[in-house]
């Protein structure tokens, strides 16, 4: 057992946007379901490519965007990151705007921070403007050339929180989720926020859709991770925010502790842009340091929520990663791959991967991994198949990411029930 | 035992040139290096002639740009075709940072490996590899999604030059890249510093890197940010002037080496200056694109993280600020500033603020590299120029920038403090101090 921190920090909400839905409730449906949310993409033509499929989210629920003010303003990931993050300060009994009458429970504007991640931002809100500039739309307004920079989704959770605290947002590819996460905890263990808003948001677009099938990356039809004769990833959008306090102060303000933000740990391959390393050295370093960042050792894993994007490569990669993390234990500890259910959400897929795995350990279930097709032997993960699979030793959760670049990220989280007699006391209570 | 974080390498590339000289050079005489922009010039912007840049019709069409011949020593010509132009700045940055930071006399290797899994990196850019997203983009829309160059996508990351430089170097540490634009560069300092703090890191290499493209200049000329010459001269940026119409973009990046400094020490490195404090903040008053009103907000937030650094405002003997001639952003700038000072009482006055954006442009962390440089500089009493295009105080702002032999400060460490108050609402701080008083 490694050395435990001295203060322990605890997710009291979760919110979610994502294909299967614009709540918690509707993605935790969706995974449990065992089925797919990836179909037929109509945001945009993708006639001439490789895979006409993606993870879109649906239209916003009646009444959803008229509850927010600005919501015509937004761009896409906006709107994904501003509806989590309500979500989740609800859900941490936080009033989400700092002039609540209820100044005791409400946000602490200057301790209050946002870590997002993302990679995209406004790109599919510019796309529709340059195309529009370049076909010589007179008139065209520029506005929404407005949404592009990266940091956009953060600062509109920011603004709609009145959150005054550190504002940091971190775009490094597909690692970025997991990352902001990890900026997160640093901040709330150097004391310099007492309740950290952790996500990201990424919306669909045309860019990244022809990226990826220009790289030969995605599969015609719907990914699956770890499966026999995968052919590739499919892109998805959407959000996932989490709202991580120390332990005493939910406790004094009588939160409900949903899990434990534990540890996060980084490393980079420092091998090839697009490429992971096939010895899974990179992956490796990050769960080691994830493990050893939270004090935990490899044999208290619960289970692994992979990176798990479904191209040979990658998970080739990540399996010998957690191979040399894990030792021998790596290929009986359950395994599971949100983007085969949810589609591959990019630099915010770490985030709604987190916002899972912390629904399974409040569930005390591991949710299946979607897809047909036998484990490929190269990767002999305990790939959780059909059924969500119960969590029948204590332990925790590691959620991993790997992006462009080579930048990997991962994190642990654990069960609130071993937080010093706290947390949901009934098994398979419902979450949501 | 506390760990901390000292800075032993500066690598810089901009308008200036590449390198500490060219920097002063530009600090020195306080004019800004300009190019105008065209179809045909740099920053063309993409391959084609439809490209949207001239759609927008530009009025302003200069900025700093980086001659890529100043990047010959740093980086070879097979390795810049496979890189996109913010990943060259930053390569060739990175390993200026490098061999600035290399101790000849402790042998060819300067006593320890770059190859290292405790190496790490951490880049701030405000809109990444924006010449190959344009290109892209370009290829999608006009020719169809299925021409797209796998290239260009790989490149158009924003952690594509975090990326480079880890990968070229030899970095399997943490890989970071932040993205909360002006704000950016002093985040991920204090990140890198966080990393080496908590032992997670040995070293690590961070700082800014980005490119400007006509596109963008166009971008911002539409929305009123770019500052206008008058008669077609070129613009020019008057931090804190009354005068004063917008900024100028620039291109390059700045990347420091940043190390622990008992390790530093150990092997004879050559200790640039000590990172002390730092911090950031978000003014919520703040819309998308503009800033905000929240200044006392910001101030009490800076007065916060140097109490919490155990600094009053009497202890800083120099401001670096992120004033780039914008008319709200420099007011923020500067009544951020007076509100800390304030909250410290009515004895304290406002040291010198330098404001380096007026002649370094906008982008490429160059007002993080002129404050580590003037580290370096207080022992030479080395004279800065006021910047060229400054003629009147704006009386409101009760600022104005810098001109004049450095200050020496007094007894003990001489301290800067950097201060960037970002459009969108974002704000970050850092505290740098000489190294004399280090154990």
């Amino acid at each position: 057992m490694n050395t435990p921190r001295a203060q322990t920090f605890v997710v009291t909400g979760l919110g979610a946007v994502s294909a299967w839905g614009w709540s918690r409730a509707d993605l935790w449906r969706g995974l449990l379901s065992g089925r797919t949310a990836i179909g037929p993409l109509d945001r945009f033509p993708a006639e001439e490519q490789r895979t006409r499929l993606a993870a879109q989210a649906p239209e916003p629920p009646a009444g959803l965007a008229a509850g927010i003010s600005d919501w015509n303003a937004l761009s896409q990931a906006e709107r994904f990151a501003v509806v989590a993050a309500l979500e989740a300060v609800r859900q941490a009994g936080l009033p989400p705007t700092p002039h609540s009458p209820d100044a005791e429970a409400a946000l602490p504007p200057h301790r209050t921070g946002v870590f997002f991640g993302g990679s995209t931002a406004g790109m599919f809100e510019t796309e529709e403007t340059i195309r529009a500039l370049l076909a010589g739309e007179s008139g065209t307004p520029i506005t929404p050339l407005t949404s592009q920079p990266l940091d956009n989704p953060t600062g509109a959770v920011a603004r709609r929180l009145g959150a005054a605290g550190p504002v940091v947002t971190v775009s490094s590819a597909c690692a970025s989720g997991t990352q902001a996460v990890g900026l997160a905890l640093d901040a709330l263990r150097a004391g310099e926020v007492d309740v950290a808003v952790a996500g990201g948001a990424d919306s669909l677009c045309r860019l990244t859709y022809a990226g990826f099938n220009a790289l030969r990356v995605v599969d015609a039809d719907a990914c699956r991770p770890f499966r026999e004769g995968r052919q590739g990833m499919s892109l998805g959008e959407g959000a996932g925010v989490l709202i991580i306090e120390s332990l005493e102060r939910a406790l004094a303000r009588g939160a409900t502790i949903l899990g434990t933000c534990l540890g996060v740990g980084n490393s980079c391959d420092a091998h090839h842009m697009t490429a992971p390393r096939a010895d899974g050295l990179g992956a490796a370093l990050a769960t080691e340091r994830a493990l050893e960042d939270a004090g935990v050792t490899a044999a208290e894993v619960a289970f692994l929520n992979a990176h798990g994007t479904g191209t040979p490569l990658n998970d080739a990669s990540e399996w010998r990663g957690f191979a040399r993390a894990l030792g021998p234990r790596a290929a009986e500890i359950p395994l599971t791959a949100t983007k085969a259910s949810v589609g591959h959400l990019l630099g915010a897929s770490g985030a709604l991967e987190a916002v899972a795995s912390l629904l399974c350990l409040d569930g005390r279930v591991i949710h299946p991994t979607p897809g047909d097709g036998t484990v490929d032997p190269e990767t002999p993960a305990h790939l959780v198949r059909g059924d969500a699979l119960a969590i029948e030793q204590p332990g925790v959760a590691v959620s991993t990411s790997f992006g462009f670049g080579g930048a990997n990220a991962a994190a642990v989280f654990g069960p609130a029930r071993e937080v010093a007699g706290v947390g949901r006391a009934a098994v398979g209570e419902e979450v949501a | 035992m506390s760990r901390t974080a000292v800075i032993t390498g500066l690598g810089t590339v901009g308008p200036a040139g590449a390198g500490r000289e060219a920097l002063w050079q530009a600090l020195e005489d306080g004019a800004a290096r300009t190019t105008e922009l065209g179809p045909l010039g740099p920053l063309a912007g993409g391959t084609n002639d439809r490209s949207p840049w001239l759609t927008l019709r530009p009025e302003v069409r200069w900025a700093g740009v980086v001659d890529p011949a100043c990047l010959g020593s740093w980086l070879g010509a097979r390795e810049a075709r496979r890189m996109s132009r913010p990943s060259r700045f930053a390569v060739a940055a990175a390993r200026m940072a490098l061999e600035d930071a290399h101790d000849p006399s402790a042998g060819a290797d300067g006593g320890w490996s770059v190859d290292s899994d405790d190496l790490g990196v951490i880049l701030s850019t405000t809109f990444g590899p924006t010449a190959v997203t344009e290109e892209l983009l370009e290829q999608i829309l006009l020719a169809g999604p299925e021409t797209a160059s796998p290239f260009l996508f790989a490149e158009s990351v924003a952690n594509a030059p975090a990326a480079q430089v880890a990968r070229l170097i030899g970095a399997r540490g943490a890989n970071l890249t932040v993205t909360q634009r002006d704000a950016g560069p002093l985040i991920a300092v204090r990140k890198a510093v966080a990393e080496i703090r908590t032992g997670r890191s040995e070293r690590m290499f961070a700082g800014a890197v980005d490119e400007a493209t006509a596109f963008l200049q166009a971008l911002l000329d539409r929305l009123g940010v770019a500052a206008r010459g008058s008669g077609g001269a070129p613009p020019v940026a008057r931090p804190f002037d009354r005068a004063r119409n917008g900024t100028v973009l620039a291109e390059g990046a700045t990347v420091l080496l940043i190390e622990e400094e008992r390790a530093a020490r150990a092997r004879g490195g050559p200790i640039l200056g000590r990172i002390i404090a730092g911090g950031e903040a978000f003014d919520p008053t703040a819309d998308r694109c503009r800033w905000g009103t929240g200044h006392a907000l910001l101030g009490r937030a800076l007065a916060d993280i140097l109490s919490r650094a155990g600094l009053a405002p009497s202890d800083i003997d120099l401001v670096v600020s992120g004033a780039s001639g914008s008319r709200e952003g420099d007011r923020m700038e500067a009544l951020t500033l007076r509100t800390a000072w304030t909250a410290a009482g009515s004895g304290s006055l406002l040291p010198p603020v330098l404001a380096p954006r007026a002649v370094l442009g906008e982008l490429g962390g160059g007002h993080l590299a002129a404050a580590v440089a003037l580290l370096g500089a207080v022992p030479e009493g080395r004279t800065l120029a006021r910047p060229a295009g400054f003629q009147d105080a704006d009386p409101d702002l009760g600022v104005e920038p810098f001109g004049g032999p450095l200050p020496t400060g007094g007894e003990g460490p001489f301290r800067i403090l950097v201060q960037t108050v970002s459009a969108g609402g974002p704000a970050s701080w850092l505290v740098l101090e000489t190294p004399e008083v280090a154990a």
